[in-house]
């Protein structure tokens, strides 16, 4: 065993001298934030270090992926060790692009950086002569499941077919032989600590449209047919299926109208709608999709107007590997100690992780080191040492547990893991999330 | 007749209204006091009755359930004019004269049309004036003017009790207006203006709907997600219709509005049963139709939001209301005669009050007309309805009637046959007896589950 905790020390003592760098590649991404497929500059500068630092490198993955391979040279199991790259689009945020209103409000910033520490020590000599197996190091694009249109055009284009950066690995083949995947997610709850556990919400998208008849709204408003007004019965008939979604089903469904009436002197003609349906479990996803839909048409017909309604897969609700999360907790505690780890609840978000989640054996946790609200624009990393340098610290100590002494812990876990899914039956079920249907009564 | 002999007459019968001044307004009064809804009017159908066997009149009773009819002959034959009264009152809870367990009220004035009447045939019973008129006076007792209770209704329908679901309505298809040449009735009114008397202009059309939604229940707290809740079905239909407005042409004079008569039975139940009573009027019946296929789109719509079955009951309602310019004119020139100059104002024909009457109904196949004394304070139909004068709403219109018909029915009743030669009919009682029937139907609706 002192074998185990002299690697652990050589990759501690190695990310101790890097750590200034570290977070300020973080720092450097929160300054030029890229939402999802567009996040070409953050890439690049992932895409260098790896290069710089010695992985083998694959750029362009999934439009703007990065991965960065390292290879023990010995047999043992395939961790993924992933970082986001997308930021959100947050006007407002502190550190928002002026003119895209891109920010990191949801800290990916800092995953790079926590995934660039773990590479940092697991690249130690002295680290890598202990370990066997290979370790990819996973820069996805695209977490946040947002700018639809965008994103359908880039999937008309035949660019990419799922809106999440790690579907997109998934259907690329990325994860076909790997074993045990993990991320580290900044978090606010306590501050100081680090989550474990826990699990999220699955979803599906939709994007609506509801196509009505311009008239001049003073003039003749009765020969129009109103697309807005077919837009808020639909929407207020949303809110009154409410009452039947179950507590333990966490639905969320939270639609915005992107457009609502071109001209107010016309009787709007094309209005459209995006929304998730979110839930804890595919059922209940699929459930109150169906009962939104019901709602969305009643718009159509209360107004005569049509609506088109095209689904999208969205994200599969993240379960962790409990054993997996146990590992990570040993050795997150070792760190800051077992009063700092605290238990993650059910998190009603949704994440691409999910996907990953129900085929290898995977976690998520976070750490704690934010103010503000997610997503919000107050959402700030506070505490870079803990975001960047500990996480990353946290996940490598456990890649070293899983890949020392032949990977035998690693093969141990990832033989046990019951997959709910393979890759092919993954990508079979997305395909069939996606749905266009028009109704006019 | 010569003019002499008119005013003579004329004054006759104000004398003998004067005369029962303190037992007229007593009578609409009692009626005041013993508000009863329409084709419920038992109390009142029998205090009427008495009081129209007191001025000698013999009554056909029961028709309609509680109408009725005296007709009083004049001394040679002409033509039969009607003077009609309403029985029902509404149902205003908080009104002052409300009944406090029917909530019924007199919120409309129909119990100082009785007051008028009973006038009325007291004055043209009188031997000289009787003597005087070449034809017949029909006073006629009319059940349910206020098209409410439609589901009590529709029981008393599904009973045979009746088959349509006003008195008037009632009354042309039973024929008692088959020997009635023209008619009249005197409504108060609260209108704000100078003179006491108005006339002219036409009320709206309107349908109903006995709109059923039918879910499933569930225990709110326990199972809500194995419920489907009918009362939301009803309130998206419900925003639904508010939604259709800015489609309505002012000129239709649309008016919609519903109520929830049944919206669930127990707070801790998911309401599976839900009835929503809907009414369309508009100035013309054409503009019904297609406000009333929005309309019950926007029932249908409920349903579909919810997944709840959808029942939608169309119930023929009332026709707008047409007045007969000749009767107007006479009508004018006896107010001016008997109250005074300017006491009448003349509105123009394409003026519609947003309210609807059966008397619409009886104006297709009969002139007619329904002038308005200015008498009332407060809100038609509102807790606030008073009559405020009633030697106005009762006295006065029960001489202007009286010296009309006179006018109609003397001088072997010239003037009433001018009337009636220019007045064409918009249908015969049998074709408006068929297209009322041909509006009752009954629709189902139950979106389709994609699953």
């Amino acid at each position: 065993m002192s074998d185990r905790s002299d690697l652990k020390s050589s990759f501690n003592r190695a990310i101790n001298g890097r750590v200034e760098e570290l977070e300020r590649i973080a720092r450097d991404i929160l300054d030029h934030p890229e939402s999802g497929f567009r996040e070409v500059r953050t890439a690049k500068l992932v895409a260098d270090w790896f290069s710089e630092n010695g992985l083998a490198l694959q750029t362009g993955v999934a439009k703007t992926g990065v991965v960065g391979t390292y290879d023990t040279g010995r047999p043992g199991p395939h961790i993924a060790v992933m970082g986001e790259l997308d930021s959100l689009i947050v006007p407002g945020h502190y550190h928002a692009d002026p003119d895209s209103g891109a920010a990191h409000a949801c800290g990916h910033h800092a995953q790079i950086g926590a995934m660039l520490t773990v590479a940092t020590g697991l690249l130690d000599e002295s680290v890598k002569k202990g370990l066997s197996g290979r370790v990819s190091f996973m820069a996805t694009p695209a977490e946040e499941y947002i700018e639809l249109e965008y994103r359908e055009s880039l999937r008309e284009n035949g660019e990419l077919e799922f809106f999440g950066g790690k579907q997109e690995f998934i259907r690329l083949g990325h994860f076909d032989d790997v074993d045990i995947a993990m991320l580290t997610h900044t978090g606010s709850e306590t501050v100081g600590t680090f989550g474990v556990g826990g699990s999220n919400n699955g979803m599906i998208g939709k994007t609506v449209q509801y196509i009505g008849k311009a008239a001049h709204a003073g003039g003749s408003p009765h020969l129009g047919v109103n697309a807005l007004n077919a837009a808020q019965i639909g929407l207020a008939a949303i809110h009154a299926q409410r009452e039947t979604f179950r507590d333990a089903d966490t639905v969320r469904v939270h639609p915005i109208i992107t457009r609502g009436g071109d001209a107010v002197n016309s009787v709007p003609a094309d209005v459209r709608i995006e929304t998730y349906v979110r839930a804890s479990n595919v059922p209940a996803i699929l459930g109150a999709s169906e009962k939104i839909d019901r709602a969305l048409r009643a718009g159509a017909l209360a107004t005569g107007a049509t609506v088109r309604i095209q689904t999208a897969p969205g994200y599969l609700p993240a379960r962790y590997d409990l054993r997996l999360v146990d590992l990570y907790r040993h050795n997150a505690a070792s760190l800051i100690g077992d009063d700092n780890i605290i238990e993650l609840h059910h998190g009603t978000g949704c994440t691409d992780v999910g996907d990953v989640s129900q085929i290898v054996s995977t976690i998520q946790p976070t750490a704690n080191a934010t103010s503000g609200n997610g997503h919000g624009v107050d959402y700030l990393v506070e505490d870079y040492e803990l975001a960047v340098i500990k996480a990353g610290k946290a996940m490598g100590l456990t890649v070293i547990d899983l890949l020392v002494e032949s990977g035998a812990k690693g093969a141990q876990i990832a033989d046990s893991f019951n997959a709910p899914m393979t890759v092919t039956e993954y990508i079979t079920r997305m395909r069939g999330f996606r749905s266009d249907t028009t109704f006019k009564d | 007749m010569t003019s002499a002999e008119n005013t003579e007459l004329n004054a006759l019968a104000q004398r003998s209204i004067d005369g029962a001044t303190r037992h007229l307004i007593s009578a609409a009064k009692t009626v005041y006091g013993t508000p009863e809804t329409g084709f419920n009017e038992h109390k009142t159908s029998n205090y009427v009755l008495e009081q129209l066997r007191g001025i000698g009149l013999s009554v056909e009773t029961g028709i309609a359930r509680t109408g009725m009819k005296a007709v009083l002959h004049g001394s040679s034959p002409g033509p039969t004019v009607a003077v009609i009264a309403e029985l029902d009152a509404l149902r205003v809870p908080g009104h002052p004269g409300a009944n406090a367990e029917t909530g019924a009220a007199h919120a409309c004035g129909h119990h100082a049309q009785i007051g008028s009447l009973l006038g009325v045939a007291m004055a043209l019973n009188t031997p000289e004036i009787k003597k005087s008129l070449s034809g017949n006076v029909a006073f006629i007792i009319t059940p349910a003017e206020e098209f409410i209770d439609i589901g009590e209704r529709l029981t008393l329908k599904a009973s045979g009790a009746i088959e349509f679901l006003s008195g008037k309505q009632e009354m042309i298809r039973l024929g008692t207006f088959d020997d009635v040449d023209m008619a009249m009735m005197v409504h108060t009114s609260a209108t704000n203006g100078d003179s006491a008397f108005s006339i002219g202009g036409t009320s709206t059309a309107h349908v109903s709907h006995q709109v059923r939604y039918l879910g499933k229940s569930a225990h709110a707290g326990g199972a809500p997600d194995q419920g489907v809740n009918a009362l939301q079905a009803a309130m998206i239909a419900n925003l639904a219709i508010n939604t259709q407005r800015e489609t309505f042409r002012e000129a239709d004079v649309v008016r919609v509005h519903g109520i929830i008569s049944s919206g669930g039975t127990s707070v801790n139940a998911i309401p599976s049963d839900v009835l929503y009573e809907g009414r369309v009027r508009a100035r013309m019946v054409e503009a019904i139709s297609t406000v009333a296929e929005r309309v019950i789109r926007c029932y249908r719509a409920g349903a579909l939001a919810l997944g709840t079955a959808v029942e939608v009951q169309t119930i023929a309602g009332y026709h707008p209301l047409r007045q007969d310019p000749s009767m107007q004119e006479v009508f004018a020139r006896n107010v001016e005669r008997i109250i005074g100059p300017d006491s009448i104002t003349i509105v123009p024909d394409d003026r519609t009050t947003g309210g609807s009457t059966d008397m619409g109904d009886l104006s297709m196949i009969l002139p007619l007309i329904h002038p308005y004394v200015n008498s009332a304070s407060g809100v038609g139909h509102g807790n606030d309805y008073l009559i405020e004068d009633y030697n106005r709403a009762v006295i006065a219109p029960a001489k202007v009637m009286a010296t009309t018909i006179i006018e109609l029915l003397g001088g072997g009743a010239g003037t009433a046959r001018e009337a009636l030669d220019k007045y064409k009919p918009t249908m015969t009682a049998d074709q408006y007896v068929a297209a009322q029937r041909e509006q009752f139907t009954i629709e189902t609706y139950e979106p389709q589950q994609s699953h």
